[in-house]
């Protein structure tokens, strides 16, 4: 019997027939529909355990109290620490994405030597040799830690110090240069002003720790006619601050400096300047013409300005004429002004102006991104994330995000001393040292990191003072020990010292400043407080997708 | 008592920092933006606008609004149109449930949605190698092809659930279910609550005499309410003939 | 019979023989555990009688589901048996502090959220009723997987057509929806999917 094409297509219908009553199709359909959802190529969260945690962020110097959610060990979101007496459970809006920075493109995680790879041993004999040959200098971007110390210690041996300070620790500049009181010991006491006259400084957007100020306006000014608190943004352009603000005054652009004097002056006519307090020589009309206000303007805001005190006057630049409005306004070494928050304190040198020549210069993994020293020196450079756009002979990768422990000093400009403990919660890649472990190896007799902060602990617990913030708060004097102290940072508590004493500053003025700013303003950026050199790949979402905020300058994910 | 979970957004107090669109795309897995994406094309679950009062200069003045989803309550665009049924509201809890599993990518939801609160998934998500390590548990990756909006942050809900369970309670925490917008913004300016209980503070807010609702003539009935003592914000809510430009995203 | 209605036949009969019978062969494949793991040995010899003792609730609410190394390391440190199993894990895991590459049962997708604590606490399911009694077996359990879709077979059932399956088989949607439906529990899609 031949097999026939008819033979062919009736067992095909047949056999087509009998799949129809087996699980075949159903089954293929159904499985191959599930295949479809489950691509290869997309990711999948881990599954583990999922835990919060309590540490600190430390890319700024403002050390911000953060929840941190991890999944399988690893970071998978962040949010504020609510008991924190500073930030109060706020963060800045790359802090949100910065869980993620770790495995930025452009993490670094090889020694590089002009270019090409290299190692710490290489690194650690060039480093021995440019000491042994002439001074160094280290350059840190976040005085104060217990890091910080040991960078102190390395340069009285070998060399120079120098730091980089923040643009608001900047600003307080002049009353430094007429007090004697570094201005790492003062802050801003703007918990118990009532008047703010900031001459663009970015208040409400990125200026000091995040949740300081933008939660005690929120609460007592935002949306209110006759606000507790009076915002008086002095700006040539309606930043977000001046959008916000009670009240915005328009000004020239750069004529800050002539409008403080303006208002002194005005001040002084009206018999509410503080006693021992020069006249500025700026008469009224200057002021006017410069600021582009009128005279009269000028007499009003002045009035405005004091009629509900304690007034503050605040700049976005070391502008002494606006520190000197503050001695008129009475509000140095006052309630509600400029305070000092500790008794001793260091004064510390300027990157820039560290004298020189040196052989090799160290630049910290907490200086900002773009600082650039203009150098004939070896310069080694820690940083978590390369930046092509500044030049380093040496390329030295440094623990990033949440990545190793450190101490947390008080933010800059606050006007309460606060330590906390930040602990690492990500593992750092393989290769990463932090310039203190780098240090220790180059000198085995500085102490380390740890002990310096077990040292602190004792200190802290010795002096019977302050609060441990926690969810409640307990009194240091209460505790039974410097372990049980130190137990408590490592979960998360915030120390706060007592509230400052008045009269803590007192500036000498024998004349009024000559109007120059000591440096150039500070060109404000939305990133401004914002240290690495990359920013969270997040952080399209609020200049590529949208157009809530500029670009960045240099290039970002 | 019956839940309608919804917020109020006091404009007033936002400052435009964009802590809120960050916080929201890092617990929803959102991926980073591809080299190539605009503000249309991006996947902004909350987006912020800048809007003004349209004069110019010295009387030019300048506010920010933060748009979501804005769970609308009543015919719901979005559920409507869907023809896969990929989009639901939530009987329990008044949500407006995105499934994008189940969306086929037709974008009909995104032509309906009058809020233009909807985002298409044009690019399969990509992060850096070894960033996925960061993805947080509690929400699905996205392939492409698929719309995501906001979805109250259902994660959270599902955390407070657990927890009120493994404790024995019917009832979740208030406490524990705080969406990432609300818990990043740093001056306070969404609350979110329950607007059925009269004693919640977002209802309470929803009803006090500055709230106000975008486009609310078109009778979608919003749960997400704005708040603010500027007239000329409060006039916003309803786009006017011959009335200035409002600044989109 | 004609020619035509036999061809026909022969079609349709080897059709139903292969869909039956080869096709489930084919579309599973085994594949084994990193390690025999028995439970019976376990219950009867440390104490361990309840499933909770190691598949516990966290206090968050959140389930441990398999449990994780440092749960078998509070007793298997180092080896206190002579089984090769055990050996497997206390030098291979244990020892080199690597989680055990378990293939789960169970496994859902990702966009699926089951929250055991719902099911234990407030609907008082017992382990058996979903997971069936191989907390009680001293035997290991052959893991399939379905080629396709990647699943273990114990999700669509060990049943290919679905009939007549024991009351603990199958964990996909149409079961959860069947008790949910008996039970009168309704939840939304984001009730069960994240």
């Amino acid at each position: 019997m031949k097999l026939t094409r008819r033979d062919l297509l009736t067992l095909g219908g047949g056999v087509t027939t009998g799949l129809l009553f087996t699980p075949v199709p159903w089954k293929l359909l159904d499985d191959t529909s599930i295949w479809t959802q489950n691509w290869p190529w997309i990711p999948q969260p881990a599954r583990g355990p999922v835990e919060v945690k309590n540490s600190f962020c430390a890319l700024c110097p403002n050390g911000c109290g953060m929840r941190v959610r991890l999944a399988a060990g690893w970071p998978v979101g962040v949010s504020g620490m609510p008991h924190h007496p500073v930030n109060q459970g706020a963060l800045c809006p790359l802090g949100f994405g910065a869980h993620q920075l770790n495995w930025h493109p452009r993490r670094l995680r090889q020694v590089r030597h002009h270019g090409r790879a290299s190692s710490w041993t290489e690194a650690l004999g060039a480093f021995r040799k440019a000491c042994a040959a002439g001074p160094v200098a280290i350059i840190d971007g976040y005085p104060g830690r217990a890091a910080s110390s040991l960078f102190q210690s390395f340069s009285r041996r070998h060399g120079s110090y120098g730091v980089t300070l923040c643009a608001e620790e900047r600003a307080l500049g002049p009353y430094e240069t007429w007090s004697g009181v570094p201005a790492t010991a003062l802050g801003y006491d703007l918990e118990n002003t009532a008047t703010i006259v900031s001459f663009g400084a970015p208040l409400l957007d990125g200026w000091s720790a995040p949740g300081r100020f933008t939660r005690l306006w929120s609460e007592r000014s935002a949306g209110v006619t006759n606000p507790q608190l009076r915002l008086i943004q002095v700006e040539a352009s309606q930043s977000r601050t001046a959008a916000c603000a009670w009240r915005w005054v328009s000004i020239a652009p750069g004529s800050e400096a002539a409008l403080a004097a303006g208002l002194a002056r005005a001040l002084h006519e009206e018999h509410r300047a503080s006693e021992n307090v020069p006249m500025p020589p700026t008469t009224l009309a200057e002021a006017a013409t410069r600021s582009g206000l009128s005279e009269d303007a000028i007499r009003e805001l002045a009035r405005t300005m004091v009629a509900r005190g304690p007034v503050l006057a605040i700049a976005a630049a070391p502008e002494p004429a606006v520190a000197a409005l503050n001695i008129v306004l009475g509000a140095v070494g006052a309630r509600g002004g400029i305070v000092r928050r500790r008794q001793h304190a260091e004064s510390y040198a300027s990157a820039d102006s560290v004298k020189g020549p040196f052989r090799a210069v160290l630049i910290d993994s907490s200086v900002p991104g773009e600082f650039a020293l203009r150098t004939d020196a070896e310069v080694f450079r820690f940083a978590a994330w390369e930046d092509p756009a500044v030049h380093a002979d040496w390329w030295l990768p440094a623990p990033g995000f949440l990545e190793e422990p450190s101490d947390i000093p008080a933010a800059p400009a606050s006007s309460i001393e606060t330590y906390a403990l930040a602990v690492a919660l990500a593992s750092p890649p393989p290769e990463v040292r932090s310039a203190a472990q780098f240090l220790a190896q180059v000198n085995p007799s500085l102490a380390s990191v740890e002990k310096v902060i077990h040292e602190r602990c004792q200190q802290l617990f010795a002096a019977r003072t302050g609060h441990l913030h926690r969810e409640q708060s307990t009194a240091v004097a209460n505790l039974k020990s410097a372990e049980a102290l130190e137990k408590e940072f490592r979960s998360g508590a915030v120390w706060m010292g007592d509230p400052p004493r008045t009269g803590g500053v007192r500036c000498q003025l024998r004349e009024w400043p000559a109007q120059q700013a000591m440096d150039a303003p500070h060109a404000a950026t939305w990133t401004g407080g914002w240290i690495p050199a990359v920013l969270p790949p997040l952080a399209t979402k609020l200049y590529q997708e949208s157009s809530l905020r500029e670009p960045p300058a240099r290039s970002e994910i | 008592m019956k839940t309608r979970y919804g917020m109020v957004i006091d404009v007033d107090r936002c400052t435009g920092c964009g802590a809120c669109m960050v916080a929201c795309a890092a617990e929803n897995n959102v991926p980073p933006g591809s080299p190539r994406v605009t503000p249309r094309t991006g996947i902004t679950p909350m987006l912020v606008h800048k809007v003004s009062n349209g004069a110019d200069g010295e009387g030019r003045r300048e506010a920010f609004l933060p748009v979501t989803c804005m769970q609308c309550e009543h015919e719901t665009p979005c559920v409507s149109v869907c023809p896969q049924q990929a989009v639901q509201l939530d009987p329990a809890t008044g949500i407006v449930m995105q499934m994008p599993q189940r969306c086929l990518g037709c974008r009909y939801c995104m032509t309906a949605c009058p809020y233009h609160a909807r985002y298409f998934n044009w690019w399969d998500p990509a992060w850096p190698q070894g960033m996925e390590k960061s993805l947080n548990p509690g929400v699905a990756v996205r392939m492409r092809g698929v719309v995501e909006k906001c979805n109250l942050c259902h994660a959270r809900l599902h955390a407070a659930q657990e927890k009120a369970a493994a404790a024995g309670k019917r009832e979740i925490n208030p406490h524990d279910y705080v969406p990432a917008c609300v818990e990043a913004c740093p001056t306070r300016a969404i609350t979110f609550g329950n607007l059925a209980d009269e004693k919640d503070p977002a209802s309470q807010a929803a009803r006090s005499p500055e709230a106000f609702r975008l486009l609310a003539r078109l009778g979608t009935e919003p749960k997400v309410y704005y708040r603010s003592t500027r007239p000329w914000v409060r006039a916003l809510a309803e786009p006017d003939t011959g009335r200035k430009e409002v600044q989109h995203g | 019979m004609s020619r035509r209605s036999v061809t026909f036949g022969f079609g349709f009969l080897a059709a139903l023989a292969v869909g039956w019978f080869a096709f489930p062969r084919a579309l599973y494949v085994q594949r084994a555990q990193p390690l025999e793991f028995r439970h019976k040995t376990h219950a009867g010899k440390s104490g361990v009688t309840q499933c909770s003792d190691c598949h516990a609730l966290r206090e968050d609410g959140e389930f441990a589901g398999i449990p994780r190394m440092d749960t078998c390391a509070a007793c298997h440190t180092d080896r206190i048996g002579t089984s090769e199993p055990e050996a497997t894990l206390v030098d291979n895991y244990i020892k080199k502090g690597q989680e055990t590459p378990w293939l789960v049962y169970s496994r859902q997708p990702a966009n699926v959220w089951f929250s055991h604590a719902i099911h234990m606490r407030r609907a008082g399911l017992k382990c058996a009723e979903c997971h069936g009694t191989y907390g009680e077996s001293d035997q290991p359990r052959a893991y399939q997987v379905n080629r396709i879709s990647g699943y273990s077979r114990d999700i669509w059932g060990r049943s290919i057509s679905r009939f007549r399956r024991a009351p603990h088989e199958g964990m996909k949607m149409s079961d959860c929806e069947d008790c949910h439906r008996k039970r009168s529990i309704e939840v939304g899609c984001l009730g069960c999917h994240q």
